[in-house]
């Protein structure tokens, strides 16, 4: 039985709405044609059986549509969809590099939101295209279990990342675990890798496969039947017979047979023919058009998508609209798409492509080349760069990148391992600065900074000037190759060179049009972290802290960008340019933080910055382009984390945690992996545990912190891990173990990197506190005296040392020679009132010194700075041990009184203690530890006792946990 | 290693250039396409091939070295 279509009129696809959207498509044509519900042609044939099949296939988690090309796999979905109305449904046509995870699930979330579904903060699109951090998709699918009403996600030519294990992988577990949530429809050419004999056991797939989708007798006729060509019942079943009931060559057949002279006879040959079907027919169907019309089809066939001006660029013609139109009504070959933009029909697209081979030989580079030109020009960036390097113009690929401002999407961003390996294929013979730069950008993104620079120079000796004539594109190659300036500077240390190239890329800048630079907030984000990161190494604190805040300010924008929500067109912007804002953080460093992190989280609320907009030749609004998710997504963790070192290293606890709380949570919304996390925040975290005696917190962010990439790469998080480290030892009362760990890292070669002249002073002090731990005054002394000093919290640091070794005179004159009043928090206050404390109880002025503690105590007491109380030495011990203090001060007391006054260090365990105890910290029975070291029982009991007595436990559990707080785990 | 394909229908000689590394010829209702296969990855992108230009492989077999 066979239905007409119910829904003909009006949906003929023209105006390319989509079904249940809720917002309009991103502008994007091409984004949008991949998220919208492909329209279903008037000429449709419904079918009632395969319709029962995909309802029935609602009720249950998986729908396998699979069959192949031009079987009418989508259409029978979209029809469906369309008609049945069966939820909420999010489309998505996949394509071949969405087989990245990141970029797959990054669309996936795109196509949500696109059909509006309204998905939580929480849940934001994957910063890298390579991987999702597990936590993301378990978000995801919780979130979509505990929704009122199930979502039915369709996902169309799936088999272009039918080789993707990581995709199949992540896909299950989602569809697992979000329930009755989650209806999963899979359009395909090939059986997806889904353990599909388990859904099938369980009842929990239906499978519509090549011969439910082939046309029956009765359907043929009423197929052709819509073509205007009755058909007799005999007819049909010949037809039926010789297409073997393939969509595709049944439309084509009817098509061609419209256009016979005598479509009977043409129907009887066909029948007893024996050519190969689409190939015949196709050619039957091309014959009978104009010859404009064949040449426009051979042409377009190097696209997967065409809009009237683009097919003009590549015919050379001017009648691209009415011909596409024409074709369209006509039902034959291309697919509206929606603001004017259409599909060829990818099966004939791949025969017609065979036929402009053999017939136009040499043709495809140039059609390729003109492509990518014009869709360059209409912003269609990603698209552009890959027809340029399928015409093989390597030139003409780097300048659309440059030209674009789009570097920066080689070293961030979900594009970035695409267009890496886009230009990985670059023929060695493509010169100029723009495949220099692109060159030096991939160098760097693989971390090797000679090969990098290299490239840059030869670039630099190339650059376009900067003349009252000179165009776009040389300002914007002037940018690109400043901000891979500023970045080669951080890596080598040099904030010099950094800020000389910062000021350049701010004069390449005012030549930009504002809107332009609106479309790279990547970019600026990029060249700010970069500059930030080598003015803190140089100790510029000042300018760092305003740098990265606006780095932070950048990338929030780039995400209100990201996802925008369009607007009626033509409100423009009004927000200047993040990056119109470095010529003023350069000049101005003391812009207050504050301010700018304000306005920054202000801005990143209202996130309703519509895209710049420009128009093509035809007066087509389009957008420019952008993946679904934000290139600046996770790109504000490491400003946030270099910003809470900042607060940190000024002594505030408060600020720097809040700051490493941000970027922390920035990284997870992101579903950054962990190693990809720049474990700053981390560190810093963990400092700020350090000084508040909280050991546990502080080793598990130490070790989150010691499994990112960053910790082996960036020279700032290796000093500052070695001096943690040292911190925790000396807490955990094995000084030599602390000395013993800075002594290695001093001995490790930073990089390439100039020497920073705070962390070596960093260095003296975690050493001196380590010898000073030790009982070794003269040596923290000696470390003080070989170690040309800078920071005041440094120059306290030795007037503790000098006081300790019994030089009070000369702390005393240090501590004087301090400046009075400084940009100083809580943190650094307490240790300057503690040293100057204990100078003056050294001199016997007891009752001035207990005045200073006191005032240390109450800075202290709001951050629960217990550190440097607890390193003060015996001397603090009396004074609070004073019942009024103690019971004012219980926050420090508390831990103080009992074991820490004077840590005793534990009598050290023996080698087959030592055994024994971590076996136990394995779970490890009495009888397996015994059995594994080949000793008794007995034995092991005695051992066992031995080990209580020592770490002073009565239970396993309490001796696993204080030989942890000991750091003999 | 070498293979020989066959495909339902006779192929036009236009549509044999998309198998430039294979030899062909036609006997009646089906065109067989034989020659080198250089690796496993050419083998399944030869399937891709006749898959996406919407023909039907009825034989695929090694042929003995």
């Amino acid at each position: 039985m066979v239905y007409r279509s119910g829904s003909r009129e009006g949906r003929d696809g023209r105006d390319g709405r989509s079904v249940g959207a809720g917002v309009t498509p991103g502008g994007d044509p091409v984004l949008a044609a991949r998220l919208t519900v492909p329209s279903v042609p008037g000429t449709f044939v419904r079918r009632e059986r395969l319709v029962e099949q995909l309802d029935e296939g609602a009720g249950r988690p998986l729908t396998l549509v699979d069959g192949p090309a031009g079987a009418g796999k989508t259409l029978l979905v979209a029809d469906w969809v369309t008609a049945r109305a069966p939820g909420a449904v999010a489309w998505l046509t996949v394509e071949p590099q969405d087989s990245a995870p990141g970029v797959f699930w990054s669309y996936v979330l795109h196509a949500l939101r696109h059909h509006g579904i309204a998905l939580p903060e929480h849940i934001r699109g994957p910063a890298r295209p390579g991987e999702v951090d597990h936590s993301l998709l378990a978000r995801l699918a919780a979130w979509l279990n505990e929704r009122d009403s199930r979502v039915i996600l369709v996902l169309d030519e799936f088999d272009r990342v039918a080789e993707s294990a990581a995709v199949a992988d992540e896909l299950q577990f989602v569809l697992r675990h979000a329930g009755d949530g989650l209806r999963l429809v899979v359009i395909s050419r090939t059986e997806p890798l889904l353990p599909l004999y388990r859904y099938r056991a369980a009842g929990e797939l239906v499978d519509i496969r090549a011969d439910d989708l082939a046309f029956r007798a009765e359907e043929t006729a009423a197929l052709v039947d819509r073509h205007g060509l009755p058909l007799s019942a005999e007819a049909a079943r010949a037809l039926t017979e010789r297409t073997e009931g393939w969509a595709a060559g049944l439309r084509l057949c009817a098509l061609a047979a419209q256009r016979a002279d005598d479509p009977e006879s043409f129907l009887d040959d066909f029948e007893a023919g024996h050519s190969t079907v689409a190939d015949f027919l196709l050619g039957e169907v091309l014959r009978a058009q104009p010859a404009e019309t064949q040449d426009l089809l051979l042409r377009t066939s190097i696209l997967e998508r065409t809009h009237p001006d683009l097919t003009n660029a590549l015919t050379g013609r001017d009648d691209a609209e009415p011909v596409l139109e024409t074709l369209q009504r006509a039902n034959a070959f291309v697919e509206p798409l929606g603001h004017s933009w259409y599909r060829l029909h990818s099966l004939f697209a791949e025969i017609l492509r065979v036929r402009l081979r053999v017939r136009h030989p040499g043709l495809e580079p140039e059609l390729h080349r003109r492509a990518a030109e014009w869709l360059s020009r209409a912003g269609l960036l990603d698209e552009a760069l890959r027809h340029a390097a399928d015409a093989g113009d390597w030139e003409l690929a780097a300048t659309e990148l440059v030209g674009q401002l789009a570097i920066g999407r080689l070293l961030t961003g979900l594009a970035a391992e695409r267009l890496d390996a886009l230009f990985a294929g670059m023929a060695p013979e493509a010169s100029g600065p723009a495949p220099d730069l692109v060159r030096a950008a991939r160098e760097l993104a693989h971390h090797d900074v000679d090969r990098g620079v290299t490239y840059l120079r030869r670039a630099e000796e190339n650059l376009p000037d900067l003349g009252a004539d000179s165009t776009d594109d040389a300002a914007a190659t002037r940018l690109s190759c400043a901000v891979l300036r500023v970045l080669a500077a951080r890596v080598v240390g040099s904030a010099d060179l950094a800020e000389t190239a910062a000021r350049d890329a701010a004069e390449a800048e005012q030549a930009l049009p504002a809107d332009r630079l609106e479309r790279s907030p990547e970019l600026t984000a990029l060249m700010l972290t970069d500059l930030g990161s080598a003015q803190l190494w140089a100790g510029r604190f000042d300018a760092a802290r305003g740098t990265l805040s606006a780095a932070v300010d950048a990338a929030a924008e780039g995400l209100s960008t990201a996802f925008p929500r369009h607007e009626a067109p033509g409100r423009v912007a009004k927000v200047p340019p993040a990056g119109r804002r470095l010529a003023r953080t350069l000049a101005a460093p003391d812009e207050s933080p504050r301010t700018s992190s304000t306005r920054a989280s202000a801005r990143h609320a209202e996130s309703t910055l519509p895209h710049a907009r420009t128009t093509s030749r035809g007066g087509t609004p389009m957008t420019p382009p952008g993946p679904p998710s934000g290139r600046t997504t996770g790109l504000s963790q490491h400003a946030l984390g270099r910003l809470a070192l900042i607060d940190f290293l000024h002594g505030r606890p408060g600020q720097a945690e809040a700051h490493a709380r941000g970027a922390v949570a920035e990284a997870e919304r992101s579903g950054l992996p962990v190693a990809y996390r720049t474990g700053m925040p981390q560190l810093v975290l963990a400092a700020v545990a350090v000084d508040r005696d909280d050991l546990t917190a502080a080793q598990d962010h130490l070790d989150e912190a010691a499994a990112t990439s960053a910790a082996s790469r960036d020279p700032l998080m290796a000093v500052e891990l070695a001096i943690l480290r040292s911190r925790m030892l000396v807490a955990r009362g094995d000084p030599r173990a602390a000395l013993s760990a800075l002594d290695d890292m001093t001995r490790q070669p930073l990089g390439s990197a100039e020497p920073s002249p705070w962390v070596s002073d960093r260095i003296a002090m975690a050493t001196a506190a380590a010898h000073l731990a030790d009982g070794d005054p003269k040596a923290a002394v000696k470390v003080f005296e070989e170690q040309p000093l800078h920071s005041p919290e440094s120059r306290a640091a030795e007037a503790r040392a000098r006081v300790a070794a019994g030089d009070g005179e000369r702390a005393l004159r240090i501590l004087d020679a301090l400046p009075e009043s400084r940009d100083q928090g809580p943190a650094v206050d307490v240790w300057l009132l503690l040293t100057r404390a204990q100078v003056l109880e050294a001199r016997g002025d007891s009752p001035a010194a207990e005045g200073l503690v006191l005032r240390a105590l109450a800075a202290a007491r709001p951050h629960q700075l217990r550190r440097p109380f607890l390193e003060a030495g015996p001397w603090l011990g009396r004074l609070l041990r004073r019942p009024a203090l103690a019971r004012e001060h219980t926050w420090l007391t508390g831990t103080l009184a009992p074991h820490r006054a004077q840590p005793p260090p534990p009598e050290p365990l023996s080698a087959r203690e030592q055994d024994v105890l971590e076996r136990l910290a394995q779970l490890m029975s009495t009888e397996e530890i015994a059995a594994d070291l080949h000793l008794s029982v007995n034995t092991v009991k005695t051992h066992l006792k031995s080990i209580y007595r020592k770490l002073a436990a009565t239970r396993r559990g309490e001796a696993v946990r204080h030989a942890r707080d000991l750091g003999l785990l | 290693m070498r293979y020989e394909i066959r495909v339902d229908g006779e192929m036009s000689d236009e549509l044999t250039t998309a198998f430039p590394e294979l030899k062909t010829f036609v006997v009646p209702s089906q065109t067989v396409l034989y020659g080198p296969v250089d690796d496993e990855a050419h083998l399944y992108g030869l399937l891709v091939r006749f898959q996406s230009l919407g023909l039907r492989v009825a034989e695929f077999r090694r042929l003995p070295e």
